[in-house]
């Protein structure tokens, strides 16, 4: 016999059903609207009772380990079920129902389809991290063809993390859909370095959802590399509502032939705030993408310090790209500064790499890699969590030792940057 | 026919490089008129000339630059139709051409760049691929002896680069890529003293090996340093004048104003 249905799930059922869905002329998806309601219900279905648990086998399903085990006993995960009343309550625990926003449907969807949930938290010890900083895996893989996570990082005062997220997604499966929602919390002076790789099957249908809350002090950057597939939503609301908090966030998206709707949304309420954007936009073929960023800088921000830069750079074909920066200001002492440029191949390097023996496809390919990745080491300040590995001679004989015996580097970002670029112009090609 | 070979040309074999009759367009713009030049393995020939007189025009044309339209002549090197090849089809047969302003790769490690050119070739000659470890053993060694800043390896290639460390970087890729023919640019522009001796230096032991140079240089000291086998001046897209090392000492003293008028006279 199935629990009897929760309260919040009766709510967020009943929230869908009164307001409906995203409407055709949304602000924030009035350029590429996203598919009806019907696509992100999943499929009539016995909700199942038995608790979810740590996978045995970690490339399933998702997972969170440390790079490093001696690191192991500084956060704690809890897999929860929101079809269980109790694991629900203490999944949904804390967090914020859904804003008022356009995309707030889709936090709605979220609460009314949640299959499944995975609490993660951070400890704090600021001594052990000025030493080196904790360094995650997470892994995350579609539990079925519709899946709906909840993922929520608490990262307690004074603790710093670098967190690397990899979705797994399968292109010969059935298509797919993920409605993914996380919240991340930091706590008073804790650092979070979140780098994201996304790259769905052309034919799934994506919604990730993240809000960031930081306390004072604290410090969120993440560097994200997505790619476009049949509908991609990557939003991330961010609030500054503690003094001294800070935000970078950068992005490199590739969109052959498919959609991609970046989506970032960043609050400034309190005094000495900061916050950086900076997307990079690769589209080709038709594409149909769309970069909006929205920073709020409320009365009383005093000296917030905000910057905002899109670009997007057509690589083949007649891409529709839409740019839209977006600041509204409502202090005066604040510094603000935003772009919005839609640039073309860089003709020079590409020259001068073909001088210097590389094949067409192989200078556009490293120019371009090389593009994306200055956008995400600028979000992160540390280029070496792009490589994982570092280029002093001290370590290079350890990790020579390491890439012969075939052992890779798992916080990389590198591979799934020529991966994803690789994949990128082949679709182009095509 | 304006055709430049050196003195030797009868007893030597066919030459590295025959440019006959060379007609070079940018735009709607005639640069070149007609270059003809031959040149040997392990000649250096150095080119001079008035800005704008087509220096640089000649060496981007020859290394396949997409803005330079070729409209007449021809263009052989190393037994092939330099021409009918495609930019790095021509570095693979032996062609470099230091740019006078290398531009910047952003996000691109300059070892990561000089390694993955540096395989390109190698695969060119059927050569094994070296994996980042050896590549960097050797790119460390030949960039202390030029003088460069093994920690430019690491950095974005060109990027936040000085003047002279940009040209340091070229003749770090000159050194590694070893090949037949090196066109240099102005590669003394932005050097300091130590800097210009490193490129002489290096210069003269790739010459040792066969390596034939063209140099593009406003500058004395560095020419006599090199001493070449021939000097070109170039006007108005031709060759107006070939000589020895004198030649150079005459343009260096009066100025290619009283060069053209002589050459008119």
């Amino acid at each position: 016999m199935s629990p009897p249905p929760c309260p919040d799930l009766l709510d967020a059922q009943a929230r869908l059903a009164s307001h409906g869905w995203i409407a055709p002329k949304a602000e924030n998806f009035r350029h590429l609207p996203p598919p009806p309601a019907s696509a992100w219900l999943a499929p009539p279905a016995t909700p199942t009772t038995k608790p979810t648990t740590e996978p045995s086998d970690p490339t399933e399903s998702w997972h969170v380990r440390a790079l490093d085990a001696a690191q192991a006993d500084q956060f704690i995960t809890q897999y929860l079920n929101p079809a269980i009343p109790a694991q629900r309550a203490m999944l949904f625990r804390g967090l914020p129902w859904p804003d008022e926003s356009d995309a707030a449907h889709f936090g709605w969807m979220h609460r009314a389809t949640c299959q499944r949930g995975l609490r993660v938290h951070i400890a704090g010890d600021p001594a052990r991290h000025a030493a080196a900083p904790l360094r995650l895996v997470l892994h995350i893989a579609p539990a079925a063809p519709f899946d709906a996570p909840l993922l929520v990082i608490d990262v307690a005062a004074g603790a710093h993390c670098v967190l690397l997220e990899q979705h797994a997604f399968d292109p010969s499966a059935d298509a797919g859909v993920q409605n993914l929602d996380l919240h991340i919390r930091l706590g008073q002076g804790a650092r979070l370095q979140h780098l994201r790789t996304v790259a769905p099957a052309p034919h799934d249908r994506l919604a990730h959802q993240l809000h960031v809350t930081l306390a004072e002090g604290a410090h969120y950057d993440q560097a994200l590399l997505a790619s476009g597939s049949a509908y991609h939503l990557q939003r991330t609301q961010i609030d500054l509502h503690q003094p001294g908090s800070a935000a970078r966030m950068g992005a490199a998206l590739l969109a052959a032939d498919a959609t991609l709707d970046q989506q970032i949304a960043l609050s400034h309420t309190a005094a000495d705030t900061y916050s950086a954007v900076e997307s990079l936009l690769l589209a080709s073929g038709k594409a149909h993408a769309v970069l909006n960023a929205h920073t709020l800088i409320a009365t009383g921000a005093d000296n917030a310090n905000v910057r905002q830069r899109l670009c997007a750079i057509p690589t083949s074909g007649q891409p529709r790209v839409v740019l839209r920066p977006h600041m509204e200001i409502h202090h005066d002492q604040v510094q603000a500064a935003h772009g919005a440029t839609y640039g073309a191949l860089p003709d020079e390097a590409l020259f001068y790499a073909r001088q210097r023996g590389l094949d067409e496809a192989s200078a556009l390919a490293l120019i371009l890699q090389g593009l994306q990745r200055a956008v995400l080491e600028r979000a992160l300040d540390d280029p070496e969590l792009l490589t994982g590995m570092s280029a002093a001679p001290s370590r290079l004989k350890q990790a020579r030792t390491a890439a012969r015996q075939g052992e890779g580097t798992p916080l990389n970002l590198d591979a799934a940057l020529a991966r994803m670029t690789q994949q990128h112009l082949a679709r182009s090609t095509a | 026919m304006n055709t430049h070979t050196t003195g030797k040309t009868m007893t030597q074999p066919t030459p590295l490089l025959s440019v006959r009759d060379l007609r070079v367009e940018v735009g709607e713009r005639t640069v070149l008129e007609s270059i003809s030049l031959d040149i040997q393995s392990g000649e250096l020939v150095v080119l001079m000339g008035a800005n704008g007189s087509g220096k640089s025009t000649l060496g981007l044309t020859l290394a396949g630059h997409p803005r330079y339209r070729v409209s007449a002549g021809s263009a052989r090197f190393h037994g092939q139709d330099l021409l009918a090849q495609k930019p790095e089809e021509r570095a693979h047969a032996g062609l470099f051409v230091s740019l006078q302003a290398p531009p910047d790769i952003p996000g691109v490690k300059n070892a990561l760049f000089l390694r993955s050119a540096l395989n390109a070739v190698r695969a060119s000659r059927g050569e094994p691929q070296l994996d980042a470890f050896d590549f960097l053993k050797d790119a460390r060694a030949l960039s202390s002896e030029l003088g460069l800043d093994a920690k430019l390896l690491s950095r974005p290639v060109n990027e936040g680069f000085s003047g002279g460390e940009r040209k340091r970087n070229e003749m770090l890729q000159l050194a590694l890529l070893k090949p037949r023919l090196a066109l240099l640019d102005e590669i003394d522009s932005g050097m300091d003293v130590d800097g210009v001796r490193a490129v002489v230096k290096q210069v003269q032991a790739m010459r040792a090996q066969g390596t034939a140079f063209v140099v593009v240089s406003h500058y004395l000291q560095l020419i006599e340093s090199l001493t070449p086998d021939t000097v070109l001046r170039l006007d108005q897209g031709r060759i107006a004048e070939t000589g020895t090392l004198a030649l150079a000492r005459d343009i260096a003293r009066t100025g290619f104003a009283r060069q053209s008028e002589t050459a008119e006279v």
